[in-house]
């Protein structure tokens, strides 16, 4: 009789849980307005406490391995790769040799996507200047971001080693350019856990009317428990897939079905003696807060005009700026990583659509400011410290111009693994600083090269993990982040 | 005197204390967890291997012995691991305990022996005795009461008869049973009642879709091609011939034959061609600017591991780059065993060539006779057939099917009266009928594997870090040493590959298959890890039991259905899975199978479930995948414009199997519920318990219709309350409802038929009609639904 007992009191906690929530409902009387929300006050604080109680909570907070300097993550990804010598990098000597053969060193073992015979220098089509006090090099597509240059951390020379758009968008979020392993978002939940009680601790939004090339493996928890994987936040239609009541089933409707069944499932845990029946209940309960704190969340009028202007967002419509507005919300309410997708990047020079003089522009004048709000945004709040932003494609693109099948009606660049920019913001990151060097035409790296799977693990230092222990036993081995074939680094150089 | 007195004793208390350690019990795991990492199959620091033997014995590349069999205190990997601060092993984590470095100098002082691990050496079925003869009603009971005695636990009861209906009727169709057929069974007082319902399900036409479910998830099947573009892909072919096969109860060896070779079986038939299309699931990547030759070694590189994974529970594609950094694989064998599947002709094209072109059964005398009745219906075929040739040289592009126009350009064919009919019939797409025996008669295609001519055969290198720029020596096919021999007289293809892999002698392929069946049924394979027999991965948790069922697999001829209903009628799968605190503690992962387990349905069998006891269920078997119901938006696809447009009619209601399968956009509902997105080969699926899948189960207006359809059953003929709310328990749940439970819905119904009377706008959005009883019970009907029990089976 020493060893305590935890099923009957487990059973017991959640049962009185239910059975006040139940009560409460009858007794109360005012239907869907202030009770139920009370109600799901009253039950989210007991449920929340009997989950912990379950030993088999995945998403329970964890500890990291070692000090954080950053709780949350939003990265900004632009799906089809942005081209850098249009934003970041200033090459007078490939201005200066525009229209010339790229040089042949350059091309021995080159593959490119698209580009066929020998390829000529195109010219950085837009003009820079220095911004701010740490003098930042940004061009004229960027004047809102460039406004916040003393909070970026420019990583000048990326590295990937893939140059199709699925496969490189893997190795970005997943560490593997194959299909079947799980996204940075996924590993930091099951490392860290979620500090959102009744929100989804990985969000995704998509906006650009498509989900990016590699579809929905880049928020996936591939072998990782598919609890951990991302949920796609829309941002028309219903904000989470199936989080709407149907019609003829309100507030007060659910309530009182949810009633009936957790006092149905009581019986039967009594009954079966099986804890899984109690984290049905549990997760029933946050399902039903869900309902009301996801739309919540989501809702975007409740903003000032001020802050809707900031961003240039607007209620109602799916856009860009809404989700970076919305992602804000998210990181204030303990999402641990919002993933945006931005998709129409993909600047190859073929038609209208993709043409780096008229589509790049367009692109940029959707995308600058609201990231500038959001990074200012962050900051006025005090939540910029504790979060990290994400900002690039997933490679470059070349230095030489495509001219796919000899047409030269348009302007755009073919993929380019060597050498492209991201940058980071606030999380511990540094501050107004440039990282990374790349040669005369910004064709490769030359020095502080950073590869995708070195800014894994930077990230993942940043939130207080260590990519070689956060692991996972699969197909016999303990899976990481940044892949179990070779080391990568932490470059210390960039945290603050 | 007294040292030599020490000594005398110490040594044999010693021996007899370790009692010769048994090298996979207790060395292994010290070597695996600690050690080889960097002193194994990646990476020989400091030239130490300790992976085998004669590597271990060696000398390292500071000239010291690692292990010097019987002199502990000669062997430097003794020292190391006993040093304190520098120079300690392992440099990182946790030291080793004193107990596993005395289990280490008691082997190396006994000589040190390597054994190969278990799952490498051949299974032998050794009965054991047991003490409770009369518990036994299958073979493999033998094996689990023996453990439970030696454990001194006593089996569960056995489980009350619509518990064990549900049970069975879900683990082997995918569906509860009917009311109908509760009913009977419970009439039934035989003794073999339960044996004749298995008999039942066992033969029922519903058994093939619920297990193909399992090879679909292995196959990699989907219905696009996946990557960027993830364009369509016809293939469901593949999916109805698993199904035949998995009904027929076609023999495992056979089947796994055809899965990986037949193509090349003597005198190969179209069905054995299909199946060999299992190695055709691989992606596709149709995006611009993509290296057909690096993505055809993708999909060469997937049917490597796919093959090792799915029939032999081994990882092997980390030997694709080095060798294996636990289990016994070399780099080389890797790139032999790659050469099987180097000659196939498919190379990442758009159109999935090499495709087989498939009509439906019968279809030739069908399309003679829709010709007949067009001529009845007075098409002029005389003029029909000069206008043919008149115009053959200078055709204009007509709308026929793809196959009828290359039928046009082929005058020579034009005598044959089936292809005169399909040249007729193609030629009146205005006519309803003539349309639509056309359509329903064309082929299909599925793509499927083919052998390169001779002359053009591929050379197979060696890839340095599995990458193609770096190609090494040439090989031929073969297979690891230390799997069982090649047959003599097999063949150097796929054929002679199924032959080595079905051999008696390979000792992985009947437990790798029992654990999967094991899985299936009980939740958890007697290796957990079902995907990893190696090393890494669970050792079984029974071993013997494993071994019994993987020895009686193969003396049942390989018959799946047999060995199934050994299992099922077994007192071991009979028992109750009620459990009781005590139990759970003691036993919290029934290790030890001392109850039967509860789990929660696989996301098919939660959407099938409820469409069947809904009476909504279609039992319409094969063809195209359907699209039910989804939310709107979740189709966005760069690069494309298809869209998902919800099926007509029963297809709507149709198995969940025949879903269609987006790869880069599978439907969220059966996600929720933990269905893989198809990209790689699943072998286990891991349950979750999340709060997205109950906004499923509160949400999904498939699921609230289903409802609906339930409600108006159980108020067939009644409309006395508890008589309805015990017909929706029962119909649901398939066992007679408690007096509680049924008050409670009652209660239910009530306090929601009072406010619906306040709420008419709620009514018809629930019952689709204006009936307020019927929209009160579609809430109590959708709140059975979403009961743990109805989603889970116990």
């Amino acid at each position: 009789m020493t060893t305590p007992d935890p099923i009957p009191s487990m059973l017991h906690d959640v049962g009185r849980v239910t059975r006040r929530a139940f009560l409460g409902s009858v007794g109360s009387g005012v239907g869907i307005g202030l009770g139920s929300i009370a109600l799901a006050s009253l039950a989210g604080s007991r449920a929340g406490a009997a989950n912990s109680a379950l030993q088999a909570n995945p998403l329970a907070p964890k500890s990291p391995h070692f000090r954080p300097r950053a709780k949350a993550i939003i990265s900004i990804h632009l799906a089809g790769a942005p081209s850098q010598h249009e934003l970041f990098e200033n090459k007078p000597l490939l201005t200066k040799h525009h229209g010339q053969p790229c040089p042949d060193e350059f091309l021995k073992g080159e593959q490119f996507a698209f580009i066929k015979g020998h390829p000529t220098l195109l010219r950085c089509l837009y003009p820079f200047a220095r911004h701010g006090r740490s003098g930042l090099e940004m061009s004229s597509l960027l004047p809102n971001i460039a406004s916040m240059a003393d909070e970026l951390c420019l990583l000048r020379a990326m590295k990937t080693d893939q140059f199709n758009h699925a496969p490189a968008q893997l190795l970005l979020w997943t560490g593997e350019a194959r299909f079947g392993h799980p996204s940075m978002g996924s590993w930091l939940l099951y490392g860290l856990g979620s500090e959102a009680s009744d929100l989804p601790g990985f969000v995704t939004l998509v906006s650009g009317d498509k989900t990016p090339d590699a579809g929905k493996s880049v928020w996936g928890s591939g072998f990782l428990p598919s609890v951990y994987q991302g949920v796609q936040c829309r941002s028309s239609g219903e904000p989470v897939l199936y989080v709407e009541d149907p019609k003829g089933i309100d507030r007060a409707r659910r309530r009182a079905m949810l009633d009936a069944v957790n006092d149905l499932n009581r019986l039967e845990a009594e009954r079966s003696g099986d804890p899984e029946t109690l984290t049905r209940i549990a997760q029933y309960e946050l399902a039903f807060r869900m309902q009301m704190s996801v739309p919540d969340a989501a809702d975007i009028s409740r903003e000032t005009p001020e802050t809707l202007a900031l961003y240039g967002a607007e209620p109602g419509k799916g856009s860009f700026a809404n989700n970076c507005l919305l992602a804000r919300r998210l990181v204030e309410r303990g999402v641990r990583f919002v993933q945006l997708f931005d998709w129409g990047w993909d600047g190859h020079g073929t038609s209208k659509t993709d043409d780096l003089l008229t589509q790049l522009p367009t692109k940029c004048g959707e995308m600058d400011k609201p990231v500038a709000a959001l990074i200012a945004d962050l900051k006025r709040r005090g939540l910029l410290d504790e979060t990290l932003v994400i900002w690039g494609g997933e490679f470059g693109r070349t230095p030489v111009a495509e001219f796919r099948d000899g047409k030269t009606d348009f302007l755009g660049r073919d993929h380019h693994p060597h050498a492209f920019t991201m940058f980071l913001a606030g999380g511990g990151a540094k501050r107004g600083f440039s990282y990374g060097e790349t040669d005369d035409l910004g064709y490769f790296g030359t020095k502080d090269v950073m590869t995708v799977q070195d800014l894994q693990a930077t990230v993942l230092a940043l939130m207080g993990m260590d990519n070689e222990r956060l692991t996972y036993p699969h197909a016999g081995l303990d899976q990481r982040l940044t892949g179990v074939a070779k080391p990568a680094r932490v470059h210390d150089a960039i945290l603050a | 005197m007294a040292a030599a007195c020490v000594a005398a004793f110490a040594a044999p208390a010693r021996a007899d204390d370790a009692s010769a350690p048994d090298f996979n019990r207790d060395i292994r795991p010290i070597l695996a967890g600690k050690c080889l990492r960097c002193h194994g199959g990646v990476r020989e620091l400091a030239g130490v291997h300790l992976g085998d033997r004669d590597r271990a014995l060696g000398v390292s590349e500071k000239g010291r012995h690692p292990i010097v069999p019987g002199d502990p205190d000669a062997s430097e990997l003794l020292r190391r691991v006993s040093l304190v601060g520098k120079g300690r092993m392992p440099p990182e984590g946790d030291a080793l305990s004193d107990a596993e470095i005395e289990r280490l100098r008691a082997w190396i002082a006994s000589g040190a022996a390597f054994e190969p691990l278990w799952s490498f050496v051949p299974p032998v079925d050794a009965a054991p005795t047991v003490r409770d003869e009369s518990w036994i009603r299958s073979p493999l009971d033998r094996f689990t009461l023996a453990t439970m005695e030696a454990a001194g636990v006593r089996p569960s009861p056995e489980a009350d008869k619509s518990t064990l209906l549900r049970r069975a009727s879900l683990d082997l169709i995918g569906l509860p049973p009917t009311v109908e057929e509760l009913d009977r069974f419970l009439a039934d007082e035989s003794p073999q009642a339960f044996e004749r319902e298995v008999d039942r399900l066992l033969a029922s036409p519903r058994f093939g879709e619920r297990w193909a479910r399992v090879w679909l998830d292995l196959a990699r099947y989907a219905d696009t091609q996946g990557y960027e573009k993830d364009a369509r892909r016809t293939i469901w072919a593949f999916r109805d011939w698993l199904i035949l096969a998995l009904d027929a109860d076609m023999p495992y060896d056979q089947f796994v034959t055809r899965l990986l070779a037949g193509d090349l079986v003597p005198n190969a038939t179209n069905d054995d061609r299909i199946a060999s299309a299992f190695h055709r699931n691989t992606l596709t990547n149709a995006e611009g600017g993509t290296d057909d030759e690096e993505f055809r070694m993708a999909a060469v590189f997937d049917r490597v591991s796919v093959t090792w994974q799915a029939f032999l529970g081994t990882t092997f594609q980390c030997v694709q780059c080095h060798a294996h950094p636990y289990d016994p694989f070399a780099h080389r064998e890797y790139y032999e065993f790659l050469a099987f599947f180097n000659q196939s002709a498919d190379r990442d094209q758009p159109d999935e060539s090499p495709t087989l072109e498939l009509h439906p059964p019968g279809w030739r005398a069908r399309l003679v006779d829709a010709a007949d009745a067009l001529r009845a219906r007075g098409f002029d075929e005389p003029a029909f057939l000069a206008w043919l040739e008149a115009n053959k040289a200078k055709l204009p592009p007509p709308k026929m099917p793809n196959w009828v126009i290359d039928l046009l350009h082929k005058p020579e064919t034009w005598s044959d009266p089936v292809n005169r009919a399909a040249l007729m019939l193609g030629s009146r797409r205005d006519d309803p009928i003539a349309a639509r025996e056309l359509n329903v008669l064309s082929p299909t295609t599925v793509p499927v594997m083919q052998e390169l001519p001779v002359a053009d055969r591929r050379t197979t290198h060696v890839l340095e870090r599995g990458s193609l720029k770096k190609p090494g020596d040439a090989v031929e096919p073969k297979t690891p040493a230390v799997m069982n021999p090649w047959p003599a007289d097999a063949p150097p293809n796929r054929l002679g590959l199924a032959q080595w892999m079905t051999a008696r002698e390979n000792p992985l392929f009947g437990r790798v298959a029992v654990n999967r069946l094991w899985e299936t049924l009980f939740g958890r394979g007697i290796v957990e890890t079902s995907e990893d027999f190696g090393s890494q991965g669970s050792p079984p948790t029974d071993q013997a039991l494993l071994d019994h069922l993987a020895v009686r697999y193969a003396a049942l001829e390989w018959s799946t259905k047999r060995l199934l209903r050994e299992i099922v009628v077994s007192s071991t799968y009979r028992q109750s899975s009620v459990t009781t605190p005590e139990a759970l503690a003691r036993d919290p992962q029934n290790r030890l199978l001392a109850r039967a387990p509860r789990f929660r349905l696989e996301a098919e069998a939660v959407r099938d479930s409820a469409l069947s006891v809904a009476g909504l269920l279609s039992d319409r078997k094969f063809g195209p995948s359907v699209m039910p119901l989804q939310p709107e938006g979740v189709w966005q696809i760069v690069y494309s414009n298809d869209s998902w447009k919800t099926s007509a009619g029963e297809d709507q209601y149709r198995r969940s199997i025949y879903t269609f399968l987006r790869r880069s956009s599978p439907h969220p509902a059966m996600v929720a519920f933990d269905a893989p997105s198809r990209e790689t080969c699943t072998v286990r699926r891991i349950r979750s318990n999340s709060p997205l899948a109950a906004l499923v189960t509160f949400n999904d207006p498939a699921l609230l219709e289903a409802a609906r359809a339930l409600a108006r059953r159980a108020m067939d003929g009644t409309s006395d309350e508890a008589s309805v709310a015990s017909a929706l328990l029962r119909r649901a749940l398939l066992r007679d409802p408690q007096p509680a439970e049924t008050a409670r819905l009652v209660a239910l119904f009530r306090s929601e038929r009072e406010r619906l009377a306040s709420d008419a706008a709620s009514v018809v959005p629930l019952a689709g009609a204006e009936d307020s009883a019927l929209a009160a019970w579609t809430v109590v009907a959708s709140v059975v639904l979403s009961l743990d029990e109805f989603l889970s089976r116990s």
